[in-house]
């Protein structure tokens, strides 16, 4: 507040007492361990008497009447306090710091809470952090904000996709949490429609007490509230923007074509082969990644106006954000609009209105990315003694000798991917204050998606034998197709095309009851019905012989098929309901024990008439013995511990997979046309049923003086009946065309951790103010069942066509990496003839696999001798954020780190000609030359067996975001009638610190959880110097 | 006042339609939308000819049949891309193949799917009656006899399951059924087709009445019952109207499919491609891209993965005057290229060469699989042609007593590649007969079964252990997933 205003009002106040003859009440104020505090308002309560204490912490106030006056104490900081005079003409106060943030609403579900008075494990985080980051999605700019909540970025390509994991993986496929925005379901999927600017909080149920969201809560609940106006508000608008560059924050080191070309020589002579190359000097060669990694442009521009009468508030917004990618410029660009208004309208004193409106309408193109064949995949191992363009025919090069690898230049020009969505999400709201203690909310919110792509495979040739050709021969001449006897038609460049919509609508009604009876007893009730229903139609088409081979004219209606013999289309369509009841029940004595209990009655169509109806209860209770009398550590301010457990649902499987469906692939050749016949798809299981999550918290919030607090809590999460479909026995006969398992209950995960933050804030209105904020989570995953005969379940393969490297089974983590462990290298024949060990085929210089069963041999055809080489979970994560300001000058830095985790380095491509990271220079090349790595041969050998040979640590502390920002002096801005103006510099992915060798230790599990920790070239996070500014009206 | 109405009305109005849904149970019955169950199903004939359809569509996974049947033989190695691309065949090549082996999991489970669809059409046989279902019933008997024939070949003992779909509780009570009475069931089933089938095809890719005689005779001498295989055999070539191809080239080109020496042939198509991840699920035949010449450029051949690569002992067992086959059957590659005017590059896999491919199923120009020519291709796999028929007719004959009929056969397979006519008799002749069943068919998937069934795998297949490797092995998986009551074949 501004003191020169705050003098003036208290002067008038004394000036208007004086006035009176009345009794005098004098006294000191103090704090809590005994230091004075001056400038507290005192202000006789009903009147607009008052007063304020001098510096040495003394008032002196005239009271109407020296009985029945009533004091109240009030300042900043401080809890306010209202004392009655009772005859008094003394006063001693005492006043405790104010615990500002124990006050902080939280949203609970259906209802809110404080932070003082939650029960369950609860985490917030506020607009400003968001944004800071200028991450084209929320969740990105979650990670390494709460505990317990990992963000994995499964691809750093624009628009790319994070997973949110809260208190670890609990399910084998779908571990998505529930994320409402305003209340409305929002697919995580299509989290790329939600502006991280449009949002005002987001509140992360992370236990049991998500129960109240039943069948689908088990992975925890994101409660996404958007920007709302207040009431009583001038408009204020509001306009921000940024621009920034981003670069590849790493290169690898791979081998220049005179290393390329002397290693290779010495691959072939290791094998008595001809060497592939009869001059190595070849100088540096082309240098791939120069030529596929480009600088990018990203920005984004926001408007937003909001205010309020006095009954009515509103927010608008428009904002811009385009991005393109540091692989493909523009072909990977994403660019989103967003629209908003959110309104409330007090249509009388008890009846409220609340909308909410969001449009999106994002535009998102992909290349190939984290996989085999990806253009990073290529560009890491194309040949660097093959040149960009043949010189002679001007054509991109062939990179002959590996039929898979392409040039990855030329890969980008005939990729042609395109993403629309236009989205709108919306609620209606009807609040009604029956009386001081009830509430009735009526409410129906919708999303609405239209989902457009399009795809245009051009004929491309990438040279002789290439897998990915689409022409026949370098003049791009469409490949023919028979089609009956000796009838041949040209298959032309084609596009793929299609279109769908999703539409949700969410119906619901509940009761909200608060009642404080006796002054220390208070019972907060909720009963609510909910109908919930999810439709999704599509229809697409591909259409082949596209005119000119051009985009231009790459449309379904340009197709210029013979007979349209080759075009094809197809559709889906599915719908489901849910239709719940909750009811949650809530004491709190003196705010000092509260109990809460949680049932949520769940029927969801997903399931059989058997297994439909699931219930979910959950109780909760906290202590703040901080209340307590006995309790004596007034440095400690407040103490909570908390605890809850109960048992929420996942129902996340397919449709109708009770019942099994004619929805296989029953196809067969008849008079060389293709017929179509039928065959059972999946497997039916009648008595299906949901996954169920019991969970455990245990919570103990502290906070020291004012600016210190922690958080600590420890965490149980069990998942029984996963849903699976494990593989089955063969005489089901499920293993055909479109057959598949059924969708069974079986098998347990279990996570155990341990979460703690700390937060210290200095007091904001100081010239010079920090915030610190730390956070830390131990988690431990562990597949604790598998189901019946099923030892385990084989997950992402090593290489191409090699081994399972990846497992779900009993005793590890989820997708754990099994493989040999490796014990150096062979040295010498002798060596091996003298070992007592038999690895057969081995030869100097090979990898060293270790017998882990002790029977002498290296067992290669079965997994006697390997083990677990890894895990793809972090075993710590950490994050820490920090805020400075000086005066005008802020600053702030965000950082992330995991540990614990490893990589599977799997974007070799072990081909003999397929470039290398240079380490192989460092490759065994005789008789105690290395121990390291192994020798390099094209003769048949075992080195590419999956081992701790191709496992790295995948430890990384990241500096995830630093900030420098200064608001410009007011002076500066009347003119322009400009109430405030910031303007900032800001670095995103500023460092890594990492062992790993790969692009980017953050490798996601874009693949689900078999596939995690597995790097196929991937796309990484690009580093962006970023400027932006953000003004006030 | 008026608002206040209109609010409450919408309160009830949600609160009531909440409430009725909640209690009507009706609202979560959701019915699947354009597809049925597979229950109440087989209302009308359509219905038997889809369903049959799909009973067809899992003799595509033949292919498979025809690797092992090479690879484990002495007639070819593995090749690929390196030794552990697909390991599995690289195991049998060496006759280190145990328990855990994708491609011989593939074979059990494909069969097993194919036997699945089989047995959905006939435990609803008796649904409807119409024209025309004896002969759907009768190709998805004839269907069901061939899977259980591949079974009965690579691993013995199975599961004997007929005209019921087995629910997740019923594969723990299931045991491994004995051979003999596999056996009799797929005797008994091509017994109760036969008569049902015609001699010509209603379309090309049906099952024949040829086709099913052809597969009994084979079963037959499976079991050493030459009488009956020499009966059921001569029916075929006494009714059947089959002939030999004059041109021992033609046999696998495209362009002549269907022609008179084809008795049962599984139909692909080029004009659909597919994906490495589900081979089951390709429309086109998977051997000859995967048998295809590895990074070839040049003309007549096609890129492929250098698969199933002939040995040199195969290459050699051609005599001298036998070159119209040999060279129809094997490439030599380096001799082509000297032979070729234009450029002919191509690369060697990490997984073996022998400077050998297999010249029958293999990747052709003009004969693609859009869009990857290394997966698929529209080259039908021929697994009885007339040539087969004659020889294992010969053979019936010659073992049962009759050296007259039996050289009459087998010259007839030889005169058409110009060579002379056998003179041999008893077991000289039957020594004959199995040489030149090597010869002829070499390289389409028969020799390793050959060799077993004849006792002569230990002499010709190095590593191979009688009594062990006479069966594949019951993939490990499958007996865990079976409940472990199933056990594992001798020796593994």
């Amino acid at each position: 507040m501004n003191l020169r205003i705050f003098f003036a009002i208290i002067l008038i106040l004394v000036a208007h007492s004086v006035s009176a003859q009345k009794a005098t009440v004098k006294g000191q104020v103090k704090e809590v361990d005994g230091l004075t505090i001056p400038g507290v308002n005192v202000l006789e309560v009903g009147t607009t008497n008052g007063v304020s204490t001098n510096m040495d912490g003394n008032f002196e106030i005239e009271v109407e009447n020296l009985e029945t006056a009533k004091l109240k104490f009030s300042f900043i900081g401080y809890d306010s306090k209202e004392i009655l005079v009772a005859g008094r003409t003394t006063i001693n106060v005492d006043m405790a710091l104010a615990s500002i943030a124990l006050e902080e609403i939280v949203v609970v579900g259906y209802g809110t809470s404080t932070k003082k008075e939650v029960t369950g494990a609860t985490a917030k985080v506020d607009a400003e952090a968001i944004e800071k980051l200028n991450n084209a999605r929320m969740d990105q700019a979650l990670q390494g904000q709460v505990s317990g909540v990992n963000i994995q970025t499964n691809s750093g390509s624009p628009g790319g996709a994070s997973s949110i994991r809260i208190r670890g993986l609990s399910t084998f496929g779908d571990n998505d949490p529930l994320i409402l925005v305003d209340g409305v379901v929002y697919d995580s999927e299509g989290l790329n429609a939600l502006n991280p600017n449009d949002i005002a909080s987001i509140n992360i149920l992370k236990d049991a007490t998500a129960g109240i969201y039943g069948v689908r809560a088990a992975n925890g609940v994101i409660l996404i509230e958007t920007k709302k106006g207040e009431k009583n508000a001038a408009p204020r608008l509001e306009l921000s923007g940024f621009t920034g560059l981003q670069r590849t924050a790493r290169r690898l080191d791979l081998l220049n074509a005179t290393e390329y070309a002397v290693l290779k020589n010495e691959m072939f002579g290791t094998a008595n082969e001809e060497f592939p190359f009869r001059n190595t000097n070849l100088g540096e060669g082309t240098d791939w990644q120069d030529e596929v990694f480009e600088d990018a442009w990203m920005q984004s521009y926001n408007l937003s106006l909001s205010g309020g009468t006095k009954s009515s508030s509103y927010n608008a917004g428009l904002s811009y954000y385009t991005q393109d990618g540091i692989v493909g410029g523009e072909k990977a660009n994403f660019t989103r609009y967003n629209a908003r208004l959110n309104m409330m309208n007090e249509i009388n004193k008890k009846l409220k209105l609340n909308s909410v409106l969001l449009y999106t309408n994002e535009s998102r193109s992909t290349l190939p990315e984290n996989g085999i064949g990806s253009v990073l995949y290529n560009t890491i191992n194309a040949f660097p003694t093959d040149p960009v363009r043949n010189p002679i025919t001007g054509n991109y090069s062939y990179l002959e000798e590996v039929s898979d690898i392409i040039n990855p230049i030329a890969q980008m020009e005939n990729i042609y991917n395109d993403n629309n969505v236009n989205k709108i999400v919306g609620k209606e709201e009807l609040v009604y204050e029956i009386n001081e203690n009830f509430t009735l909310t009526g409410r129906i919110g919708y999303n609405f998606a239209l989902v457009d792509a399009k795809a245009f495979s051009p004929l491309a040739w990438y040279g002789p034998g290439k897998a990915q050709n689409t022409a026949a021969n370098e003049n791009l001449d469409p490949t023919q197709v028979e089609i009956a006897d000796s009838v041949f038609i040209d298959r032309g460049a084609n596009v793929f095309e299609s279109r769908s919509t999703f539409v949700d609508v969410t119906g619901e009604t509940f009761l909200n009851y608060n009642k404080i009876f006796n002054e220390d007893h208070s019972v907060k009730g909720t009963f609510g019905l909910s109908v919930f229903k999810r439709r999704g139609e599509s229809v697409n088409g591909t259409a082949f012989n596209i005119p000119g081979n051009s985009i231009d004219f790459a449309d379904i209606s340009a197709s210029l098929a013979d007979g349209g013999f080759l075009n094809n289309t197809g559709s889906f369509q599915f719908e489901e309901r849910l239709l719940s009841s909750f009811l949650r029940g809530e004491y709190g004595y003196k705010s000092k024990y509260l109990v809460s209990f949680i049932v949520r009655r769940d029927g969801s169509s997903r399931f059989g008439p058997n297994n439909r109806y699931g219930i979910f209860p959950t109780v909760s209770g906290a202590w703040v013995f901080s209340e307590e009398d006995f309790f004596k550590f007034p440095k400690i301010t407040f103490a909570k511990l908390r605890m809850s457990y109960g048992v929420s649902g996942n129902d996340q499987i397919p449709n109708f997979a009770y019942r099994a469906q004619l929805d296989g692939e029953g196809v067969y050749v008849f008079n060389d046309v293709i017929t179509q016949g039928i065959a059972v798809g999946r497997a039916s299981n009648p008595d299906l049923r949901w996954e169920s999550t019991r969970q455990f918290n245990l919570g103990l919030d502290v906070t020291v003086g004012d600016p210190l607090t922690f958080t600590l809590n420890y965490f149980i999460k069990n998942t029984r009946d996963l849903l699976f479909q494990p593989d089955v026995s063969a005489i089901l006969g499920t293993a055909g065309p479109g057959g598949q398992s059924p969708v069974i209950n079986a098998g347990d995960i279990s996570n155990r951790g341990i979460e703690f933050e700390v937060g210290y804030t200095t007091d904001p209105e100081k010239d010079f103010s920090y915030a610190i904020n730390f956070n830390t989570t131990y988690l431990k995953n562990e597949v604790k069942k598998t189901p019946e005969g099923v030892e385990f379940l084989p997950g992402a393969s090593f290489g191409v066509g090699g081994n399972v490297a990846t497992r779900f089974e009993e005793g590890f983590p989820i997708g754990y990496f099994i493989g040999f462990e490796t014990d150096g290298v062979w040295q010498s024949q002798e060596e091996i003839d003298n070992s007592p060990l038999k690895q057969q085929g081995a030869k100097p210089g090979d990898l060293k696999f270790v017998d882990q069963n002790g029977d002498g041999e290296i067992n290669f055809n079965d997994d006697s001798d390997q083990i677990e080489l890894g895990s793809p979970i972090p075993t710590f994560t950490f994050g820490f954020n920090f805020n400075v300001n000086y005066k005008r000058y802020d600053m702030s830095a965000n950082m992330f780190s995991a540990i614990g985790q490893e990589i599977i380095r799997n974007f070799e491509r072990q081909q003999p000609y397929a470039n290398q990271l240079d380490y192989v220079i460092d490759r065994w090349v005789g008789n105690g030359s290395t121990n390291e790595n192994p020798r390099l041969t094209t003769e048949s050998n075992r080195n590419t067996e999956f081992s701790d040979y191709y496992v790295e640590k995948g430890d990384f502390l990241r500096i995830r975001n630093v900030q420098f920002g200064y608001t410009l002096p007011n002076e500066w801005l009347e003119k322009a009638k400009v109430k405030s103006c910031r303007v900032y510099i800001s670095v995103n992915n500023l460092a890594t610190l990492t062992g790993y060798r790969g692009y980017d230790p953050e490798i996601g599990s874009a693949g689900g959880p078999l596939a995690a920790g597995v790097d196929y070239g991937f796309y990484p996070q690009a580093r962006t110097i970023m400027g932006g500014f953000n003004l006030k009206f | 006042m008026k608002i206040k109405q209109k609010a409450f009305l919408f309160f009830i109005l949600t609160s009531i339609s909440a409430i009725s849904l909640w209690s009507c149970k009706d609202y979560l019955e959701l019915e699947p939308e354009f597809v049925q169950d597979a229950d109440n199903y087989f209302t009308s004939p359509e219905h038997y000819d889809l369903a049959l359809t799909g009973a067809y569509d899992l003799l595509q996974g033949s292919f498979l049949h025809l690797w092992i049947g090479e690879i484990a033989s002495d007639n070819s190695i593995a090749g690929g891309e390196s030794v552990v691309d697909t390991k599995g065949l690289h195991d049998i090549d060496d006759m280190i193949h145990g328990g855990v082996n994708d491609e011989l999991r593939s074979v059990f489970r494909w069969n097993y799917s194919g036997i699945t669809r089989c047995n959905f059409i006939l435990e609803n046989r008796n649904k409807i009656d119409f024209t025309g279902k004896d002969e759907i019933i009768a190709q998805a008997t004839f269907l069901r006899a061939y899977y259980y024939f591949q079974l009965f070949k690579f691993f013995g003992d199975v599961p004997l399951i007929l005209d019921e779909r087995l629910g997740s509780d019923g594969v723990s009570d299931s045991k491994r059924t004995n051979k003999n009475e596999v056996y009799d069931a797929i005797v008994s089933d091509l017994n109760s087709a036969i008569p049902n089938l015609n001699w010509m095809a209603s379309e090309k890719g049906r099952i024949t009445k040829g086709a099913a005689l052809a597969l009994l005779g084979k079963v037959y001498l499976y079991r050493n019952q030459f009488a009956e295989a020499a009966t059921t055999l001569d029916n075929v070539i006494n009714n059947g109207g089959y002939s030999l191809l004059t041109n021992y080239n033609a046999l696998f080109a495209v362009g002549n499919e269907g022609h008179r020496e084809t008795v049962f042939d599984i139909q692909y198509t080029g004009i659909e491609g597919g994906s490495y991840d589900c081979l089951i699920c390709l429309e086109g035949n998977a051997a000859p891209g995967f048998h295809g010449i590895r990074q070839y450029s040049g003309p007549i051949y096609g890129d492929g993965n250098s698969y199933n690569l002939p040995t040199k002992d195969l290459y050699d067992a051609f005599g001298a005057n036998d070159q119209i086959r040999r060279d129809a059957s094997i490439l030599d590659i380096e001799a082509f290229k000297q032979s070729q005017s234009a450029t002919v590059r191509y690369a060697v896999g990490g997984g073996g060469h022998t400077g050998y491919y297999n010249n029958k199923y293999i990747k052709r120009q003009g004969e693609i699989g859009a869009p990857d020519d290394d997966l698929t291709s529209p080259v039908n796999y021929l697994v009885i042609r007339y040539a087969d028929v004659l020889l294992m007719a010969a053979e019936a004959h010659n073992r049962n007593g009759n050296d007259g009929t039996a050289l009459n056969y087998v010259n007839q397979v030889r005169n058409r590649v110009n060579l002379p006519n056998l003179t041999s008799s008893g077991s000289a002749l039957t020594e004959d007969i199995w040489n030149e069943r090597r010869l002829e068919l070499a390289g389409e998937g028969h020799r390793f079964f050959d060799l077993v069934r004849t006792n002569k795998a230990a002499n010709e297949i190095t590593g191979f252990t009688p009594g062990k490797n006479d069966l594949f092995p019951i993939p490990q998986i499958e007996i865990d997933l079976a409940g472990g009551n199933w056990g594992q074949n001798p020796g593994y």
